[in-house]
């Protein structure tokens, strides 16, 4: 039986169960194993309740696990809200005043062991001692990752901090309480520990992503907090604008200047930006959107997760024009996303909307596989000005729609462009003739566009039943099926990452031959919606989560099951 | 030399016959010959209105955005390729009205951006609708009990947000409207200029006469172009007395001056390199 033990932190907001959290995942990997860390949080900056939710496993991790193996009660509350997901042989870690009547409890004082240690402020540190502790680490090993946490630190909070560390593994020498058999010995690590925000952001360094402006909203504000961190490696400028319209647009005005530029926001800062999506498309400037969903509408849950925009974002902006629309599966295919995302919108000269959400952009996992720099991942150098500079055209009609791209001031060729109807000049026009010509030429690219498109991810296709789902479900969904196949029940899957523009096969005629379920994170089914209206296919039924919590794999696989079987 | 003639087009002129864009257009003209600059040194971004369309009414590198968005378009084309000398076209109701968020975050994050604000009072392209800066006592076919709001004063709130340099040109004096848009593209900064103009078809109110009667130069007044205070006070003349020129310049560093990660060139000219990215890449699986 493989290693497969959670761990589960709650704490007021403002606590630091993120440190918990954060040394427990560098502990783990320095150990060797893979790991994958949720984060439950509220809309707030103190008090409430977090949690943080750790599964660590001796293979890739796909998705949180819904019993606990040890409950980590910062504030008060994590053991009443959470004790009925902990597992019969679970153990409980909390401060002596909130311990609860029942086995295997550990009561350990924190703040008055980091006074000891010197700074009140270490308490984190030895919980996330005692913890690992408790999981069975070396001592050795835990005072080399905190060592290496506050490297940056003055040499007196490190001392402090190892002294924490010191004093959680004393605390519990005495007790014979242990959880799990998890082997630490000091490995070299499986791989490197990344958050869908850090790839994300990665990935558009690794596309030349020179400008980034966006507006701060959860969940997005981690992508650009990474990419301001990336800034000081990489020549990039970040601005923070002042709404979301002047992002997008900023956005715009550095790809029209010639430099691949990203903006990323949610819900509700991505319907600000449908206006400057609008003038992207008519202008075929290049533009690149994360839009890292979160529920609605309006306010909604500002810091929880969700796929209900999948239907907007595919029409977001007035009137018709290509776009692409994709959503990444994993954290580690975030660097592979946006680069092809870059690539796409230049070489099509179209808006690109990349859908995450605040499942995806907030979970950290350690990601076994290397980054890799595709070979198109550098940006697309300008075309060839025309001999005669007068006679250059920006919106040229060409047989694939696409015209030459020139930069402006960059050669004697003036380069023209409006967000009105334009003659191929780039001036206004409001001529009959060539109106239905330009609406054509834009979506003449839709053919090759649809070339463009990865197909869905196929897992044991040839099932009886399909689970058809999209974007950061992939985790939940895929063990979803492993287990209901251990059931014996004839299940397989397919998942889309590349929603828009949607090629007809092989989705058509997969879905055509199998009684498939859909699986979403909506409460209407909108990928349902979708595949009816362009390839007549109909599901048997679908299993929805619109809690605004990541998708439950037990639920899955109890309402597949009954599906099935029935 | 660039001439005149550099800046020609054949490209129908769509304005009203009598429409103070032609000085403004005029001025702009002369303003890049005399900085020796060609049509294709200049990028015009321009928004929606009367103003916006000025880009096709003259040889250049343009793009016509949306409503109230010409800012934040050049914003982002400056932060691309900050060596790009950018001038944008708006208008009282798309800068001050559409654009008035990004008008007020323009000033404060001191792009080097030359701001032309053709105020002609009213809503022209939309036939004839109060616009920020239409006076109290006008009646249109919407305000139609006459205005209610009072009027925005752009000069005085670009002086209260820090601007370095804040004018008012006029369309009918086209020399000194020239004069200022050089001196606003030779500041290094964020520079305003808001400029009266005439709507001969939907404002009757503030004509070309009503304008001139009221007009007076910056200049021959005992006025400390770098007393910030005293420009207040100038920029708040109205019913009796207009002044026009420099009201305020003041030199401080620009936002590229200021950002750390400009310093070695503009984003457009810098390299990619696959071998800092990989390195940096190998370091997160150490």
């Amino acid at each position: 039986m493989a290693t497969d033990l959670t761990v589960k932190i709650g704490g007021e907001a403002g606590q630091g169960i993120q440190t918990v959290g954060d040394l427990l995942c560098r502990v783990c990997r320095q150990a060797g194993y893979f790991f994958l860390a949720i984060n439950d949080y509220e809309s707030r900056v103190r008090g409430g309740h977090n949690f943080l939710q750790l599964r660590i496993s001796d293979s890739p991790v796909l998705a949180p696990a819904s019993q606990v193996d040890l409950l980590v009660d910062l504030d008060g509350v994590t053991c009443a809200l959470h004790e009925d997901e902990l597992k019969e042989d679970g153990l409980i870690l909390c401060r002596p005043e909130q311990q609860p009547e029942r086995d295997r409890v550990m009561a350990i004082d924190f703040a008055h062991l980091a006074e000891k240690a010197g700074n009140k402020a270490a308490e984190n540190t030895v919980a996330a001692a005692v913890c690992l502790a408790l999981l069975g680490a070396g001592e050795e090993l835990c005072l080399k990752v905190v060592a290496q946490h506050f490297d940056d630190k003055d040499d007196n909070i490190i001392e402090i901090n190892l002294n924490a560390v010191r004093a959680g593994f004393a605390s519990v020498t005495e007790s014979d309480l242990k959880c799990g058999d998890l082997l630490w010995k000091e490995q070299h690590p499986a791989g490197a520990m990344l958050d869908g925000a850090k790839t994300l952001a990665l990935g558009a360094v690794a596309a030349g992503c020179r400008v980034g402006a966006f507006y701060p909203m959860s969940p997005a504000t981690g992508i650009m907090t990474n990419l301001v961190q990336l800034a000081e490696h990489f020549p990039l400028v970040v601005e923070q604008a002042e709404d979301e319209i002047a992002a997008v647009n900023m956005v715009t005005g550095s790809n029209f200047a010639g430099c691949r530029a990203l903006t990323a926001t949610s819900g509700g800062g991505f319907s600000l930006m449908t206006e400057g999506i609008g003038l992207a498309a008519i202008t075929e400037t290049p533009l690149v959107i994360i839009n890292a969903q979160r529920p609605g509408p309006a306010t909604g849950l500002p810091t929880r997760t969700g796929q209900g925009d999948l239907l907007f974002t595919l029409h977001a902006s007035q009137d018709e024009f290509p776009r692409f629309v994709m959503a990444p599966p994993t954290v580690v295919d975030c660097f592979d996303t946006m680069q092809r995302a870059f690539y796409l919108a230049d070489t099509y000269q179209v808006p690109v909307i990349v859908l995450v959400d605040q499942y995806l952009v907030s979970t950290t996992v350690l990601v076994a596989e290397k980054l890799q720099i595709s070979p198109n991942a550098a940006p697309i150098a300008p075309a060839q000005p025309p001999a005669d500079p007068a006679s250059y055209e920006r919106f040229a009609f060409t047989e694939g729609g696409i015209s030459p791209r020139l930069f402006p001031c960059q050669s004697q060729a003036l380069v023209k462009a409006t967000g009105n109807e334009h003659s191929p000049d780039g001036h206004v026009s409001e001529d009959r003739k060539n109106r239905t010509a330009m609406v054509e030429k834009r979506l003449a690219k839709l053919p090759a566009m649809k070339n463009e498109q990865r197909p869905p991810l196929l897992h044991y296709e040839d099932s009886d039943w399909l689970l058809v789902s999209w974007g950061s479900s992939y985790g939940m969904v895929r063990e979803a099926v492993e287990i209901l196949r251990q059931q014996q029940h004839n299940v397989g899957m397919v998942h889309l990452v590349d929603i828009w523009p949607l090629p007809q096969e092989p989705l058509q005629g997969i879905l055509s031959q199998h009684k498939w379920l859909l699986i979403e994170q909506n409460a209407t089914g909108q990928l349902g919606w979708m595949l009816r209206a362009e390839l007549g296919v109909k599901p048997q039924g679908s299993i929805l989560q619109y809690d605004g919590r990541p998708l439950e794999v037990d639920r899955i696989v109890t309402q597949a099951a009954t599906r099935i079987g029935g | 030399m660039p001439t005149v003639k550099d800046y020609t087009n054949n490209y129908e002129n769509k304005w009203c016959p009598g429409c103070g864009n032609f000085g403004i257009l005029q001025a702009m003209k002369n303003a890049f010959v005399a900085e020796g600059l060609a049509p294709h040194e200049i990028l015009l971004i321009s928004g929606i209105g009367q103003s916006g369309k000025t880009p096709h009414f003259l040889e250049c590198n343009f793009m016509h955005t949306l409503h109230g968005r010409a800012l934040p378009v050049a914003s982002g084309a400056k932060l691309a390729n900050h060596d790009l000398k950018v001038v944008v076209n708006s208008g009282d109701g798309d800068c001050y009205g559409e654009g008035g968020n990004h008008f007020i975050h323009a000033i404060r994050r001191n792009l080097d951006l030359t701001l032309l604000v053709h105020n002609n009072q009213i809503y022209g392209l939309t036939k004839g609708q109060a616009s920020p800066t239409t006076q109290r006592e006008m009646t249109t076919n919407i305000q139609s009990h006459g205005v209610l709001n009072r009027p925005f004063s752009p000069l005085a709130v670009a002086l209260s947000l820090g601007a370095g340099f804040v004018a008012r040109g006029f369309s009918a004096q086209s020399k000194e409207l020239s004069h200022l848009i050089q001196a606003g593209m030779n500041y290094k900064g964020f520079s305003l200029i808001d400029i009266l103009q005439p709507c001969v078809t939907f404002n009757h109110l503030n004509t070309t006469a009503w304008y001139k009667e009221r007009a007076v130069d910056v200049t021959t007044l005992e006025h400390d172009v770098q007393d910030r205070q005293a420009a207040m006070l100038l920029a708040m003349e109205w019913d009796e007395r207009i002044p026009t020129g420099i009201l305020f310049q003041q030199d401080e560093k620009d936002f590229t001056a200021l950002n750390p990660w400009l310093q070695e060139g503009p984003m457009l000219q810098r390299e990619y390199n696959t071998d800092k990215i990989n390195a940096y890449i190998a370091g997160l699986y150490q």
